[in-house]
């Protein structure tokens, strides 16, 4: 407690710099005043009586020393005197200041910009409260696959679990909107009790849903975002008047969600999944599952819980189930998914290229303290302590790495304002991305390893070794910065060891991009125009009734007749979903193949059908249209394809990918096959395989291609398909183009809200997070090469300032030019050997921690390491040239004079 | 000729304090002064250190200063015991008798008293 106070009191006098020196000079002078009076009164002399009594009060100096130390705190006025010192040395060196501050500002203010989105999308907790306690909720098959939950299991799963407070499904699909300012199409999401109380967040304005909106066909009702309220509906406060027309219904809006409520993502509409009847079968995989476990219940307890149940079900219902267990996940894991090991790629990649500008200023350093061991020795000559000494640096390094690691802060500033125009916008939770504490906490951390490692490591350098000898040794002594160019070496070679591992890193990368972007998709992209678009009438509810079916049919068909009409317009199709870019939009499932049997009449026979694997395959569902396949140019391979004379009544028709074919019937003639999709569409009617077409890789290029049965639209309806999507191939002017289908849709759909695009555009987006990860590890390689080649050219520059004496010598003895030039560039050339070396190893040994991300390359694909050493090798002859020629110019009559 | 005995810090300022407690607010040097008269000369304090200790025990806040006429007219600084300090040396006075009282059994016993 005393103490305490006394170290504030002392505190204090330091920042207020209240300096009593000279009341105890004052207080000193009275003493000694009082004493020689006493003196004078005891008979001693003027002179002796003052003498005396400064003797008797001892040492002036010394006592006032110790006032001073115990006035204020010695240990900061000291730091502050070394802080002004190093200040001023640090003017005195511009050019050194400038490149060492520079390069740790790119290495700090790179960290923090690339931490800043880390934090934000790995780091930070969930908006929600107890956000640990969230979880998704998966049935597992019994290949360890996770799928979505079918009705009856999330229904076993939420009555007889007891771990969990709230357990909902939850499902979300791109849907056409009606009701607000203008039609748009938004995602809308069905979700299940509980689903909010599992979040823990209740509508900000209105309520949730409650009665006889929780009943099958009960009253519609709809939940909005409060983005989707305030640019649709207004802000209207008064909710009871406001309906939306969606899924073939009209809904009451009843609540307005808070701000910044985004579950799932970009959901503007809730509605109730109790409004719509259940689908009875236990494989048909359609909601999300999302829960809360109880207080006191850990992840792993609930796991285990639905677990037991999942094998309950699995015993109970047999070959009915594909599931045999369940899996569950926090949601802050489930969320960030694949993104993890991109970011942390990143994150790997900015702490090397910090390392190598941390090398980069330390090898600086090295050099500066070998010019400076006159003045240390100087210093400890005058009594200088080590401890002092290495205060000195600790206060340099300290002064470099705060002014680097502001400016750094300054450059993560704008970096993250810059940022969100260049990353992926399927990059969740990137809206959190600030410069805010912890992001500052890191940068301040990062300043202060870096200000205290390179301290130590300068003043290390700096008393270690005789500093007597410098003193006494004349300037042509090699000794010293012999060692400490050895060490310099040394840095330069951990320099190229951690760039080479980020240029291998970017190299892996760019293969696999370069491997991505030539993968055939299996169609011709070209001159491809795409219009999303959904119908206004539900895909998902049953029981539809044949002549809304047909008239969707029919404002498709004038839809496609009235865009080939389009001047340019080559060829116009249809199909249930982009592939590629939204090829997930896609639902497989398993299909029966009858062989002449009798098609089910119901979905209870197609159970039982289905438990023969024999009569059992797996396909993605796709509607399309006979244009589709002309204009996408998905090479036909054999049979006819869908003709005029394919309509609601006659014979269903299905075309099927090649690798379907090849996989479920090989061997076989597939055409006149007949199968039994209609768990996908609800419609029982069996198709009869009439033409087999080429593969694509709808699911994504970096995936095989998928198998597909095609269905024709004018058979099938549209409705199981969620992203319908228009493709024309025309070389007309895009705009051109959009703006006479733009007219075309309004005329025969006004409600229809249209996406136009182009294949390129979609790819474009679909291969940006690949992009933006390979866009900025490359940077962080060219800066790290860079900084590797200025690292080289430092040491072999001052290698040549120092030796020109010894070239001088060689040329006078008859050295030629190119072994001058041997000479020093073999010198860089050794540093680089030795890092390169090193940096193959260590890409060995991490390179598949990447490997998730790579496409097409194995993690130690040769010709990327061998490009990257051949890059790395160059960078290095060429900054070791340039000194080299400084080498060859040398006079031997001059150097051999110098000094 | 008599050994002067080094004053350890500590005590120094249990001098003070003491000192203060007796005779009220005095100055630097009158503190020396008595220090010196009570300990018979011997103990031989440079009078200098005497203020950096008054300065820890300022800064502590058991004492306070302000300044005053000396006797000879000058300005001096008059240093007093404030309340805290009371305590503190009742505090130290305890301590020490304490202190004091153990190591003079300490010495008092012989071999033959031990059973």
């Amino acid at each position: 407690m005393r103490s305490l106070r006394r170290f504030f009191t002392r505190l204090l006098n330091l920042v207020t710099g209240q300096l009593r020196d000279a009341r105890l000079t004052e207080e000193i002078e009275g003493h000694i005043a009082l004493q020689t009076e006493e003196n004078l009164r005891a008979g001693l002399s003027p002179a002796e009586a003052r003498r005396q009594a400064i003797l008797k009060f001892g040492g002036v100096e010394g006592v006032k020393e110790v006032y001073r130390g115990e006035r204020g705190l010695p240990f900061i006025e000291t730091f502050l005197q070394d802080v002004r010192y190093a200040m001023r040395m640090l003017r005195k060196n511009p050019g050194f200041t400038a490149i060492a501050v520079f390069t740790l500002a790119l290495g700090i203010g790179a960290s923090t910009a690339i931490f800043s989105v880390v934090d934000a999308v790995l780091l930070s907790a969930l908006p929600y409260a107890k956000p640990e306690k969230l979880v998704r909720v998966w049935e597992k098959s019994p290949d360890g696959r996770l799928m979505n939950l079918a009705d009856p299991n999330l229904d076993d799963f939420v009555t007889q679990n007891d771990t969990f407070t709230d357990l909902a499904g939850y499902e979300y699909w791109l849907s056409s909107v009606a009701g607000g300012s203008e039609p748009v199409r938004v995602n809308v999401a069905s979700v299940s009790r509980g689903f909010f109380k599992a979040l823990g967040v209740e509508p900000f304005r209105g309520r949730a849903f409650a009665g006889d909106e929780l009943q099958v066909y009960g009253a519609p009702a709809a939940v909005v975002s409060h983005s989707y309220w305030q640019r649709s509906l207004g802000g209207a406060a008064d909710l009871s008047k406001i309906h939306l027309k969606m899924e073939g219904a009209v809904y009451s809006v009843v609540g307005v969600m808070p701000e910044g409520f985004d579950y799932p993502p970009d959901v503007a509409v809730w509605i109730p999944r109790e409004l719509y009847p259940e689908l009875p079968g236990r494989t048909a995989h359609n909601w999300r599952g999302l829960g809360r476990v109880r207080d006191g219940v850990t992840i792993a307890q609930a796991r285990a819980n639905l677990s037991a149940i999942a094998r309950r079900i699995k015993e109970e219902y047999g070959k009915e189930v594909d599931l045999n267990d369940a899996a569950v996940v926090p949601l802050a894991d489930a969320t960030v998914g694949d993104v993890r090991a991109a970011l942390l790629t990143l994150l790997g990649a900015v702490g090397l290229l910090l390392v190598v500008a941390c090398a980069n200023v330390a090898g600086l350093l090295v050099a500066r303290t070998s010019a400076r061991r006159k003045e240390l020795a100087v210093r400890v000559a005058l009594g200088a302590g080590r401890g002092r000494l290495i205060q000195q640096f600790l206060a340099e390094s300290f002064f470099l790495s705060v002014a680097g690691g502001a400016l750094g802060v300054v450059i993560a500033i704008v970096a993250v304002k810059a940022l969100p125009a260049i990353l992926p916008t399927n990059l969740p939770r990137q809206e959190g991305m600030a410069v805010n504490a912890p992001v500052l906490l890191f940068a301040f951390a990062a300043i202060v390893a870096v200000a205290v490692s390179l301290g130590l490591f300068a003043a290390w350098r700096a008393i270690t070794g005789d500093l007597q000898e410098a003193l006494t040794a004349g300037s042509r002594t090699h000794t010293s910065p012999g060692t400490s160019q050895r060490l310099r070496g040394f840095l330069v070679i951990g320099e190229i060891a951690a760039t080479l591992v980020i240029l291998v890193g970017a190299g892996l990368l760019g293969r696999s991009f370069l491997q991505l972007i030539s993968t055939n998709p299996g169609f011709s992209g070209h001159n491809l125009m795409t219009m999303e678009f959904s119908l206004p009438t539900p895909q998902w509810q049953q029981g539809m009734e044949d002549p809304e079916v047909a008239r969707q049919i029919h404002l498709v068909e004038d839809i496609l007749t009235r865009l080939r009409g389009i001047p340019g317009a080559e060829t116009v199709g249809v199909a249930g979903a982009l592939p590629v870019a939204a090829g997930d939009s896609l639902a497989d499932g398993n299909f029966l193949i009858l062989n002449g049997a009798k098609a089910p009449a119901d979905f209870n026979e197609f159970s039982r059908i289905a438990q023969n694997p024999a009569q059992v395959g797996r396909a993605y569902y796709c509607v399309a249209s006979e244009g589709y396949f002309r204009t996408t140019g998905i090479p036909l391979i054999r049979g006819r394809i869908f003709g005029n004379q394919d309509d609601w009544n006659s014979l269903n028709v299905a075309v099927i990918s090649e690798s379907l074919a090849r996989q479920r019937w090989p061997n076989q003639d597939v055409i006149g096959q007949v199968i039994e999709f209609g768990n996908m569409d609800g419609n029982l009617k069996p198709v009869t395989v009439v033409r087999i077409v080429g593969d694509v890789r709808a699911n994504g290029l970096d995936l095989p291609p998928s198998p597909i049965i095609y269905v024709d639209y004018r058979q099938r309806g549209m409705k199981a398909n969620s992203s319908p999507t228009i493709v024309m191939r025309s070389a007309a002017p895009e705009g051109q183009i959009v703006a006479a289908a733009r007219g075309i849709f309004h005329d025969l759909a006004p409600d229809v809200p249209v996406k136009f695009s182009t294949f390129r555009d979609e790819m474009n987006g679909w291969l940006a997070s690949r992009r933006f990860l390979l866009l900025v590890v490359g940077l962080f390689a060219a800066a790290a090469l860079t900084l590797a080649a200025i690292g080289i050219y430092g040491v072999v520059a001052f290698s040549v300032a120092r030796r020109t004496q010894e070239i001088g010598v060689r040329m006078a003895l008859g050295a030629q030019r190119s072994d001058v030039l041997r000479l020093v560039v073999g010198e860089g050339a050794r540093l680089a050997l030795f890092g390169v070396a090193i940096g193959i190893a260590v890409s060995f040994a991490i390179t598949r921690l990447i490997s998730s991300l790579l496409f097409g390359v194995s993690a130690t694909d040769p010709l990327t390491l061998a490009s990257v050493a051949a890059l790395l090798s160059l960078a290095a002859l060429a900054a070791s040239y340039v000194p080299a020629r400084r080498a060859m110019r040398v006079d031997p009559i001059v150097a051999l004079r110098y000094e | 000729m008599k050994q002067k005995t080094d004053v350890l810090q500590g005590t120094l300022a249990l001098m003070v304090l003491k000192t203060l407690d007796v005779l009220g607010a005095q100055h630097g040097y009158g503190i020396a002064r008595r220090i010196e008269q009570i300990s018979g000369d011997l103990l031989a304090v440079n009078q200098g250190t005497l203020y950096p200790v008054l300065l820890k025990l300022e800064q502590e806040g058991a004492i306070a200063s302000d300044w005053g006429a000396s006797e000879n007219n000058r300005r001096a600084r008059f240093y007093r015991l404030t309340k805290e300090g009371r305590k503190q040396l009742q505090v130290e006075t305890q301590d020490w008798e304490q202190t004091a009282a153990i190591i003079g059994r300490f010495f008092e016993v012989k071999a033959e008293d031990l059973p």
